[in-house]
């Protein structure tokens, strides 16, 4: 079999999209009961699950305290059956722990952290179904949960991951294209002040076309925002009913 | 935003079923490609309005006959995309990459369309649907989506091979029929017999398959290792791989295989590997990638160092018991198969194979390739035709590989057959221009002559300030680049090379410009060229011709009177007239202060009563002069390189007959034009690397492999002097001081054998190396381009739009990426190839045809002098320097009776050959002893060979021990040195100077080959570089 043809000459990627365009991105909010933020997403194929505790006190050894802020403590994990053959360990092994590092990053940008001092907050997210974008879906699905748990932050974080092939910047890579093993950049916006929570750049890209692919992820991130807020403002209006209902009842 | 839609597809992987999922979005903004649809954006390629309906070849069709589709006279094709994918994922690489330029092609009609990615075109394959059956009906159901949307005007066709389906779907719809192929050619395309016959051609070739893969009795080779299991063991470092190279000489024996990849990182497995007989090569065909198995040591064999019977061997190889790493191929990573001319056997041979008489085994013209099975009927119709075949498999069970008849060239031995025969063998098709690329050309008729505009903006006018002309072979046709030089007021001197702007004619994509880029070079043979551009832009507009008004491409550069030191450079468009024209010889005489021609050439006549006027020219012409010596010798300083090679020029008598073979002549000028031009080539070259720094197209020479300069060093050693290869700089000086006064040839031919082991320079994309690695080791130059003849080399086109866009004169949109470029590089390496080996072949068919008319014993143009560069086994290389052939001479032949010298005969005798380092005897019975030596003169016969499947060839045979006395030969090369031991002292520069310029003038353009047409042709060390490598005596990749 000859190789794939990751980008046709009539600009399609392989599962059909143009070079800029997402895939199709669903999302819940609060579909736990218990914790106290919770969120489910699915971009395309790659389903992940967030769940968000506190802020409440730290747990385990003081010594983690910090005084002038919250501690975000984060976890990422893998389901055993999110990959086409099983995983054996879901969580803990070296993949795990970068993204569990690169999420709480990411998230001790966004929080404000100093309105919780000596607290903690807790992120977990999982991965249901891996399909490329992995660390891009649970930010995605992080932020939602957080604002489900009603902790201030100080915009949305979007991510979208971007490759580059033949010259052309894709955005949100799907598994396939990820394989090819070509660049890929992984890149959590705040969309409203266009500030890079982080961005993180797998295999040789050249300097001259860095920015071309910055671009594409951004834009590929305020597309995600669009969603997000758009599913947010959704969510509300619909709790707002319940509690009204119940307010007139 | 998006209308998706979600479908799971089920793929295997790797040995294991894996269950993957993947998405795939539908929408409806899928363009369609056709001008007759109201709603699609029109963007991309589009199909022609005058159609009368579409037509769709199905998977299968598609697979099987695509080389019938390629035909440009089929119209109105629409590739499904589901066929597309059947063509990638099933026939492989190399047919789907074919595809795609079909596709990519504007000349073909034919455009692709997604339709598994339209909304209402897809139909999503069902639970136990077979792929054949979900595929066509996909296919089915995209051909009645496209009728309707375009509102039922232009009836679509679909054409298949399955009887099934054309009952099944025939009359579902009406507007969209169902036909099979066949039916399809006869009914709509009834006047192009060509592509019937193929049709029909393909057709057998097919049933022949099926019935022989039915009957799979006795296998003749072992399988082939699945495609997973051969990249496993290549990883693994078990098998290697490579591309196989058939020995010209001893294609039955001997092929090799130089080892890729991974062979860069351990020395141990730098050289080839041999893989002796045809079982061990395997069904694999020369120029193949494949996948070897290197044998125990105990199996190894040794290369033959022997002369063989029908042709030279010409191989370094020492003795038998040198044995070398051996191997056998083990599967065929990627086919490499092209167009093979082939001949018919004799009517006997044919008749004696009655059993079978359908199926005829062809020889092909190319040694290298086994003979091909066809099957035809019309074997006896075509036996004295050259015809053009192509492959389609070699199965295990057979012992020559299958394939079909395509069409005929002509008869065997006739001129344009055989220069036919000579353009499919380098895969080059020239078909005249097309109207479409025609009518994109400007007009210059008397009645409305062309003029330049002169309001354009952004170009310099040089019309009234610079004093500018060209010196070019006589006359010739397309004058590329004109000079000017000229003392500023600061008291620098200003250096002029313009060169013609073609890319003003020849906008990027372009009929003109795709085709430009197809062609990639134009094609000189030895009676005809073909050229790359239409005439009007080759011959007229863009030739700087003198006394008119054209556009250019200057490079002008600031010098330091005194010492020649570049200050600035100011590179730009401008408009030139060209004063005037002169020849080489012309340019000569007047450098050397006669003023003869003024009153024997037309263009100068006005000058010999102007004396100003000629004063600034004579001037002009010293000045240049001067001022190339100092560049040059700069450039000597770090090492460039002086290389050697004879050219030869047909000299055709009226029809086409051929009157003489006479070496090229060269002259100071000549080196003068060729250092301007270097230096033309190089400042671009720095400009637009500075500029672009990832996708400048530039041209490097690596430098050579040391173990290729062994055979160098031991023929210098033979009289006795020392070669050092190390660096360039050693080596040009070494070559400069192996110098036999008594024997100037000694000193050619030594060079002869530096150039041989050269690698071929090339073009490149500066994205894909790093800049340690643009060297270019020929000319000693960190980086170097080709701009100076944009009217025959695309690669110059592409160089002057870079270079254009770098100084913010031309449009930036259209430059390509380095992906592309680097592609586009391989193109015009493969096509430069090409151009070469075809300007070789037609060459030495010429030559044969020269010595064919003769009879050998009694015409003295077949007697000439000749001498000894390489001793073998059982004979001798020569070369014959007043015809510029290379050759080998036996000393024993097949009965073993050796060549016996009595006084100023020879005869065969019976005797023995000694052989030791520099030198051969030969010993008779009766103990007399003749010894030749390296280097030593004696006389030969040229005879020719004839051939029935093949070229005629030369041969030598040694008449005489001694010299050959003519009163012509010596004269040339003397004459020559001495005026350059003047030229020497001339020049204050302490190097070492110019000694044998030959190279150097071939290096000009003195395409004095081409007398007919007076082209100019070759103006670079490189391609001269890359002739001599050719015409060479070693033959290191083993072919």
């Amino acid at each position: 079999m000859a190789g794939l043809e990751l980008l046709s000459d009539q600009g399609y990627r392989v599962d059909g999209r143009k070079s800029g365009e997402l895939r199709k991105i669903q999302a819940r909010m609060g579909v736990f009961a218990q914790a106290d933020g919770s969120a489910y997403m699915e971009q395309g194929n790659t389903k992940a699950l967030a769940v968000v505790y506190g802020p409440h006190e730290i747990r385990g050894s003081r010594a983690k305290t910090l005084h002038d802020r919250a501690v975000v403590n984060c976890q990422y994990s893998m389901a055993t059956f999110s990959t086409g053959e099983r995983k054996r360990r879901p969580h803990g092994d070296r993949t795990s722990t970068e993204m569990t590092m690169h999420l709480k990053q990411t998230f001790e940008a966004a929080i404000l952290t100093q309105l919780y001092p000596r607290c903690q907050i807790d992120i977990y997210v999982q991965i249901l179904q891996a399909d490329g974008g992995n660390y891009c879906t649970c930010v995605n699905a992080a932020t939602l949960a957080v604002i489900d748990a009603g902790i201030p932050m100080r915009d949305y974080v979007c991510a979208s991951s971007a490759g580059f092939i033949e010259d052309t910047p894709l955005a949100d890579l799907s598994y396939v294209e990820e394989a090819s093993g070509g660049p890929q950049l992984a890149l959590a916006l705040l969309p409203k002040s266009d500030q890079i929570a982080l961005l993180e750049m797998n295999s040789r890209l050249h300097e001259d076309h860095l920015d071309r692919v910055i671009d594409a992820a951004s834009k590929a991130c305020k597309d995600v925002y669009a969603v997000l807020d758009q599913v947010v403002r959704d969510h509300l209006q619909e709790v707002t009913a319940l509690i009204g209902d119940r307010g007139s009842a | 935003m998006l209308k998706t839609e979600r479908i799971l597809h089920v793929k295997t992987q790797r040995g294991r079923t894996l269950r993957a999922v993947r998405e795939h979005y539908l929408r409806e903004d899928v363009s369609c490609g056709s001008p007759q649809c109201p709603a699609c954006a029109r963007d991309g390629k589009l199909l022609s309005e005058d159609l009368t309906h579409y037509v769709v070849p199905d998977c299968q069709v598609l697979q099987d006959y695509q080389e019938v589709l390629e035909f440009n006279e089929l119209r109105g094709i629409i590739i499904m995309q589901t066929a597309c994918q059947a063509v990638q994922h099933q026939r492989g690489r190399r047919q789907y990459l074919k595809l795609r330029n079909m596709l990519r092609d504007a000349r073909h009609d034919c455009v692709f369309f997604p339709n598994e990615f339209q909304h209402y075109a897809y139909l999503p394959r069902e639970m136990g649907e077979s792929m054949e059956d979900w595929q066509t009906r996909c296919i089915y159901n995209s051909c009645v989506w496209y009728y309707q949307h375009c509102n039922a005007r232009i009836p679509v066709i679909m054409v298949t091979e399955r009887e099934d389906v054309i009952r099944r779907y025939g009359t579902e719809t009406q507007g969209v029929y169902v036909l099979s192929f066949k039916d399809y050619l006869e009914t709509f395309w009834p006047d192009l017999k060509g592509i019937q016959e193929l049709y029909e051609s393909v057709r057998q070739a097919l049933c022949e398959r099926e019935t022989d893969s039915r009957e799979s009795n006795g296998k003749e080779y072992q399988e082939h290792l699945p495609l997973e299991v051969l990249e496993a063991g290549i990883k693994s470092g078990r098998y290697k791989q490579g591309v196989l190279s058939v020995n010209k000489h001893r294609s039955q024996l001997e092929a090799f295989v130089r080892l890729q990849g991974l062979a860069g990182k351990d020395t141990d497995l730098q050289s080839d590997v041999l893989i002796h007989g045809t079982k061990a090569r395997n069904r694999a065909i020369h120029g193949d990638i494949v996948a070897v198995e290197i044998l125990p040591k105990c199996d190894w064999k040794g290369r033959t160092g022997a002369l063989c019977e029908n042709e030279a061997d010409e191989r370094a190889g020492d003795a038998q018991n040198d044995v070398m790493m051996t191997g056998r191929v083990v599967g065929v990573i990627q086919r490499n198969w092209r167009d093979y001319v082939a001949t018919f056997p004799s009517k006997e041979e044919i008749q004696t194979r009655g059993k079978n008489a359908q199926k005829v085994l062809v020889t092909p013209w190319d040694y290298r390739i086994p003979k091909i099975r066809i099957s035809t009927q019309q074997a006896e119709a075509l036996k004295d035709y050259r015809v053009v075949v192509r492959l389609d498999s070699w199965e295990s069970t057979s012992l020559y590989p299958n394939g079909h008849f395509v069409r005929t060239l002509g008869c065997i031995g006739d001129l344009e057959a055989e220069i036919a025969t000579i353009l499919v063998e380098n895969s080059i098709s020239m078909s005249p221009f097309s109207e479409a690329q025609l009518a994109e050309m400007p007009i210059n008729s008397p009645e409305n002559p062309w003029r330049v505009d002169t309001e354009e903006c952004g170009r310099r006018d040089l019309r009234k300030t610079h004093l500018i002309f060209s010196i070019d072979p006589e006359g010739c046709e397309d004058v590329d680049d004109a000079l000017s030089i000229r003392a500023l007021k600061s008291g620098h001197l200003e250096l002029g090379v313009h060169i013609a702007d073609v890319t003003h004619f020849v906008k990027p994509n372009s009929y003109t410009d795709i085709e430009a880029k197809a062609r990639a070079t134009t094609y000189y043979l030895a009676d005809r060229r073909y050229d790359m551009l239409p005439p009007i832009l080759s011959a007229d507009l863009c030739s700087l011709l003198g006394g008119v008004d054209r556009y250019a491409v200057s490079v002008m550069w600031e010098l330091d009177s005194a010492t020649y030191e570049i200050r600035r450079a100011w590179y730009g468009r401008t408009i030139i007239r060209s004063s005037y024209k002169l020849s080489y010889e012309v340019a000569q005489q007047l450098l050397d202060g006669d003023l003869e021609p003024l009153s024997t050439e037309p263009e100068l006549k006005s000058l010999s009563q102007d004396s100003t006027h000629l004063d600034r020219l004579l001037w002009a012409i010293r000045k240049l002069t001067e001022v190339a010596q100092a560049v040059r010798s700069r450039r000597d300083i770090h090492g460039a390189l002086e290389l050697e090679g004879v050219e030869i020029r047909v000299q055709l008598g009226e029809e086409h007959n051929i009157v003489d073979l006479v070496p090229k002549q060269p002259l100071q000028v000549h080196e003068t034009i060729a250092e301007c031009m270097i230096l033309a080539n190089h400042w671009v070259a720095k400009k637009i690397w500075e500029s672009y720094p990832q996708q400048a197209l530039l041209r490097l020479h690596p430098p050579p492999r040391q173990e290729f300069f062994k055979e160098l060093k031991e023929s210098a050693q033979a009289k006795g002097f020392s070669i050092d290869t190390r660096t360039n700089k050693t080596l040009a000086d070494s070559l400069d001081k192996a110098n036999d006064p008594s024997d100037p040839l000694v000193n050619r031919l030594l060079r002869a054998m530096a150039t041989q082991a050269m690698s071929n320079a090339q073009y490149f994309s500066t994205g894909s190396y790093t800049e340690d690695e643009f060297y270019h080791y020929g000319l000693a130059l960190d980086k170097y381009t080709h701009f100076t003849s944009p009217i025959r080399r695309y690669a110059d086109i592409m160089v002057h739009r870079l270079l254009l866009a770098a100084v913010n004169n031309g449009a930036k949109e259209h430059l390509v990426g380095n992906k592309d470029l680097e592609e586009l590089c391989r193109h015009i390496n493969n096509r430069n190839r090409a151009a070469q080996h075809c300007q070789k072949q037609s060459t030495e068919l010429f030559q044969c045809m020269f010595f064919k008319d003769e009879d050998p014993e009694i015409d003295q143009r077949c007697i000439c002098d000749a001498i000894i560069y390489s001793i073998r086994t059982n004979g001798v290389l020569l070369f014959i320097p007043r015809y510029g052939i290379k050759g080998p001479a036996y000393l024993k032949n097949n009965e073993g009776l050796v060549l016996s010298f009595a006084d100023d005969s020879c005869k065969w005798t019976i005797g023995s050959l000694q052989r030791l380092p520099g030198q051969i005897t030969v010993i008779t019975e009766g103990g007399k002893g003749t010894t030749f030596c390296l280097f030593d003169h004696v006389t030969v016969r040229i005879q020719i060979q004839t051939s029935r499947f093949h070229t005629d060839s030369i041969r030598l045979e040694i008449v005489s021990n001694k010299p050959h006395v003519t009163q012509e030969q010596p004269s040339v090369s003397s004459a020559y040195h001495s005026r350059n031991d003047l030229v020497r002292e001339v020049t204050r520069t302490a190097i070492e100077a110019q000694l044998a310029k030959e190279g150097e003038a071939a290096e000009n353009k003195v395409g004095k080959r081409h007398q007919e047409y007076q082209q100019t042709r070759g103006n670079s060390l490189y391609s001269l570089l890359q002739e001599i490598h050719e015409l060479a005596l070693l033959d290191v990749s083993g072919q």
